[in-house]
């Protein structure tokens, strides 16, 4: 999965995140849902202040 | 204070805050993807070619240049390497006079709908053999084309099968004659180079050993 980069363009982010299957969805939850978790903590805080 | 016992799923500003995150980091890679391909599928200058600097998409005067396809290593596939200076139907085309030429190969291959069986980066059908790299296919170099159509160079015998396709019968499915002109086949022809030139990061895969072995014929058989 992780290998070197043999795109033409390898000091771009994208050709990075296009070298194997797994890495542009691995990218992307992590973007994504990492700061969900965040979001979800801060809401039930939030709902248990009675806010 | 004292915690109330509440369940975040049922909240509504979890779900419009999740959406909104989802929905706007989407929208930022997106449009950031859009910019960095528009820089990416952008055709090269003149003058980097002169310089030997390499673009995804050389100038359209690439075609004064000897292409060539070779291996690499590294890549885990084959490339194509922009050589020295060789005239194109005899001469030295300009930028300009190359850039012209090619739009009329395009439009050629739109009016002549190439896609309808042949395949160009890509797009189109697999009736026919793939054109993506059809100027680097051997049958065009070691002579066999140039003898059948009785020509000099490969770019004169490549247009002459263009213009008289049912003459030169190469694979078991015919090419029909498409009334193409001497100034399109000229002009096809050019397309066909500048399109061989495309770094297509090894597409169509192995390229070579294929044509290698699907010699006298595609996939009719």
């Amino acid at each position: 999965m992780w290998e070197a980069c043999t795109d033409l363009a390898c000091g771009n982010l994208f050709a990075w995140l296009n070298q194997g299957p797994l890495t542009l969805t691995i990218f992307l939850h992590t973007v994504i849902v990492i700061p969900m978790f965040f979001i979800y903590f801060q809401e039930k805080k939030r709902l248990e202040q009675g806010e | 204070m004292s915690k109330k016992s509440a369940s975040v799923w049922t909240s509504i500003p979890f779900w419009r805050r999740s959406a909104a995150w989802v929905t706007g980091t989407a929208t930022v890679l997106l449009i950031w993807l859009t910019f960095d391909t528009m820089g990416q599928i952008a055709m090269g200058s003149d003058a980097d070619l002169e310089k030997g600097i390499k673009h995804r998409i050389p100038a359209a005067s690439v075609i004064n240049y000897h292409i060539d396809y070779v291996m690499d290593e590294k890549r885990g596939h084959e490339v194509p390497v922009i050589g020295e200076k060789e005239p194109f139907f005899g001469k030295e085309w300009s930028n300009q006079e190359a850039a012209d030429l090619l739009h009329l190969g395009k439009l050629a291959s739109q009016a002549k709908n190439c896609m309808n069986c042949h395949t160009l980066l890509g797009n189109g059908a697999y009736y026919a053999p793939d054109l993506t790299k059809a100027w680097l296919d051997t049958k065009w170099n070691d002579g066999t084309m140039t003898g059948i159509t009785g020509k000099e160079t490969k770019e004169e015998a490549m247009a002459e099968f263009l213009m008289h396709p049912s003459r030169y019968p190469t694979h078991a499915r015919m090419m029909p004659n498409l009334g193409i002109t001497k100034k399109e086949a000229v002009a096809l022809v050019a397309f066909l180079k500048h399109m061989s030139s495309i770094d297509t990061n090894g597409f169509p895969r192995n390229f070579s050993q294929s044509a290698k072995r699907l010699e006298g014929g595609t996939h009719a058989h």
